[in-house]
């Protein structure tokens, strides 16, 4: 067994009808926020003519991992992040095989380079001027628990805070049949070792072991119990529960035999 | 650090194992041949991998997937795997793969054969449409029921599996990792660098004066990571360092002065403890675009003195994208290990601008340490450091 000791210095959502952290914990209390009708984020940290062509996976994964910098109070230039989406862009995945099984193969160059998964780490990257290494990983329906743990482990072993941002957007009509997911959403936590944690400060360990695991089940109000089950990253909201205090602990999967616990410490 | 290499395998066109792949270095042989990808026009030059066609995964097909079928059927990569399943079992074991593709092939093959707008029967597999889908294929492949995780970071995805492997053994959290990288030729890594304007109607000369693009290849590699401590038979080979940068840059053109190349290079030396005049030999990322080319090699020449030889062997199996950094960091390893640098193939007359030790022909020496370096789109880069056990 191994374990990691973590602080959450921030947090950032978007998702459904939240748009920040404290309304997301509203939602997840049962409280419904008028739907403002916006369809995506507009992080203001890409610029203008940018952020026109940044397709919504990137402005969602860029708009939380913005907030959780924010609300850590640290500069996103000397943070170290791993990005992850569960379903990759199937919004750009459609519009490029749906060019190159016609006639005319002439793919937009733009639409092409931000078709790479690690476009939001790379959008993220250049309106930051972070330097630090960004990881980008895919996980599917293990998304959140092996993201966190390759987090884990690069903040203990670097002893350094880390941005880790789970995002997934709408699946495209196509793929909808096999990838379900049709919600929006997008969470980001800065995470410290326990060695910079805040005075104070939560500290929780995360352990993995080797034994089977589900995902928790929940009973979450409105769409957000069909969001917990149809958007891979959205698995998340059993974390941010538990930092909440609405549980003592929680068992992830993290493989088909083995499993992350994390529970609080002090 | 403390992490062997227990075994690794290497499968492009150049040659279908490690075997092929030194005779084909040691003849100067190119596994590149004019564009023939079904449903491509392109005037251009690739390296595909015969065969891979014919592989039939039922449920799991792609040409991604079977790709890295082939790619482990070589060699003992999968012998070793058995064996470590059976002493440490299986949950013990990791797998981290590096991909751009995943599968996309089959999803382009997907659209090529939709019902009414609808997937049409064959191509209903969840398990293949995601980016995730070369992690998921290996661990049905190889039993593997640990941690397993795909990182996609362009091209230098297959880089970082080294130290994402690396952290996970020293972590503790798995005892061996199974390594790899696999990406495959497709229409939308075709057409998508033709619509940059980044590919060569000719063969691809890397670092050369008239080099005027990229050829676009396919591969996968493997390799098997261990604690030094554990008592393995290992090959010899160390992984001594590792350093991941980003360019904060561009989506799609690297650093002007090689900003984030830099710090990757720099890092892996430091977590090395070696120092530039000890590397005997880089495989650059030399992918033969005009910018990265100059970029890279002007870096190199200021950070290393002229006893660190350096080459491309882009022209042996063309870019093979998140397949490229394992790829040519086991070319590198494999470099070590025999004592053989390969050329920079197709090296006819120096650019210009640069000032570098690097030749056409392959040089026999003997070396300590190697490096190579990956380096990908969002200016998202990867350098490795490896050793032999003195």
């Amino acid at each position: 067994m191994s374990e990691f000791n973590f602080s959450v210095l921030g947090i950032g959502a978007w998702g459904l009808t939240a748009r920040s952290w404290p309304e997301l914990q509203e939602l997840m209390a049962g409280k419904p926020i008028e739907d403002d009708g916006s369809k995506g984020p507009k992080p203001a940290l890409i610029p203008a003519n940018e952020r026109r062509r940044a397709p919504l996976p990137v402005r969602l994964a860029v708009e939380t991992s913005a907030q959780a910098c924010a609300a850590a109070k640290l500069d996103p230039a000397e943070v170290g992040c791993v990005f992850v989406s569960g379903l990759g862009d199937t919004a750009l995945t459609d519009y490029m095989c749906t060019v190159l099984a016609s006639d005319n193969k002439a793919l937009s160059p733009t639409k092409f380079h931000n078709s790479v998964h690690n476009a939001a780490a790379g959008y993220w990257t250049i309106s930051t001027g972070c330097t630090e290494a960004a990881n980008s990983v895919a996980g599917f329906d293990e998304s959140v628990s092996l993201t966190l743990v390759e987090a884990l482990i690069q903040a203990e072993e670097e002893q350094r805070p880390l941005l880790m941002t789970f995002y997934d957007a709408p699946v495209s009509a196509v793929l909808q049949p096999l990838l379900k997911n049709p919600y929006p959403f997008s969470v980001s936590l800065v995470i410290a070792p326990e060695s910079l944690s805040p005075a104070g400060s939560p500290v929780w360990s995360a352990s993995v072991m080797t034994e089977a695991a589900t995902w928790p089940s929940a009973n979450w109000p409105g769409e957000l119990q069909d969001c917990y089950q149809s958007n891979p990253v959205a698995r998340v909201l059993c974390i941010l529960d538990m930092l909440t205090g609405g549980l003592d602990s929680v068992t992830m999967p993290l493989s088909s035999a083995t499993a992350v616990t994390v529970t609080r410490v002090s | 650090m403390d992490i062997r290499l227990l075994d690794y395998q290497s499968t492009s066109a150049a040659g279908v194992d490690i075997g092929a792949l030194r005779q084909s270095i040691d003849t100067q042989t190119s596994g590149l041949r004019k564009n023939d990808m079904p449903g491509s026009d392109l005037t251009t030059w690739i390296g595909r991998v015969p065969g891979v066609e014919d592989i039939n995964l039922g449920d799991w097909q792609s040409r991604n997937n079977a790709l890295a079928h082939l790619g482990y059927q070589q060699g003992t990569i999968a012998t070793h795997v058995e064996n470590l399943k059976s002493s440490l079992g299986s949950q013990r074991l990791g797998i981290v793969m590096g991909s751009s593709t995943s599968s996309i092939d089959r999803t382009e093959a997907a659209y090529r054969h939709l019902e009414d707008g609808a997937l049409s029967l064959p191509y209903r597999q969840p398990l293949v449409h995601n980016p995730h889908a070369p992690s998921l294929y290996m661990a049905h492949l190889t039993g593997i029921t640990g941690p397993a995780l795909t990182i996609n970071t362009a091209c230098s995805s297959s880089a970082k599996v080294f130290a994402t492997g690396a952290r996970w053994l020293r972590a503790g959290i798995v005892d061996a990792v199974l390594v790899g990288g696999v990406d495959t030729l497709c229409l939308s890594v075709l057409h998508g660098f033709d619509s940059l304007q980044l590919v060569s109607p000719n063969q691809c000369r890397p670092l050369d004066q008239h080099r005027d693009g990229i050829n676009l290849g396919e591969a996968s590699g493997f390799a098997i990571l261990v604690r030094a401590g554990d008592g393995y038979a290992d090959s010899g080979i160390r992984l001594l360092g590792y350093g991941e940068s980003s360019d904060a840059h561009h989506m799609s053109h690297p650093h002007p002065d090689g900003l984030g190349a830099r710090l990757a290079m720099q890092q892996a030396l430091t977590r090395a403890q070696l120092r530039p005049e000890q590397i005997d030999y880089i495989n650059l990322h030399g992918t033969s675009s005009r910018a990265n080319d100059l970029i890279e090699g002007q870096l190199i020449g200021k950070l290393f003195p002229k006893s660190t030889q350096v080459s491309s062997t882009k022209a042996w199996m063309g870019h093979t994208l998140g397949a490229a950094g394992i790829t040519e960091a086991l070319i590198a390893v494999d470099a070590l290990q025999r004592g053989v640098i390969p050329g920079s193939l197709n090296l006819a007359e120096l650019d210009h601008e640069l000032d570098l030790s690097v030749q056409a022909d392959n040089i026999t020496r003997d070396m300590h340490y190697v490096l190579s370096n990956s380096f990908g789109f969002g200016g998202n880069n990867c350098c490795l450091v490896f050793g032999s056990v003195a």
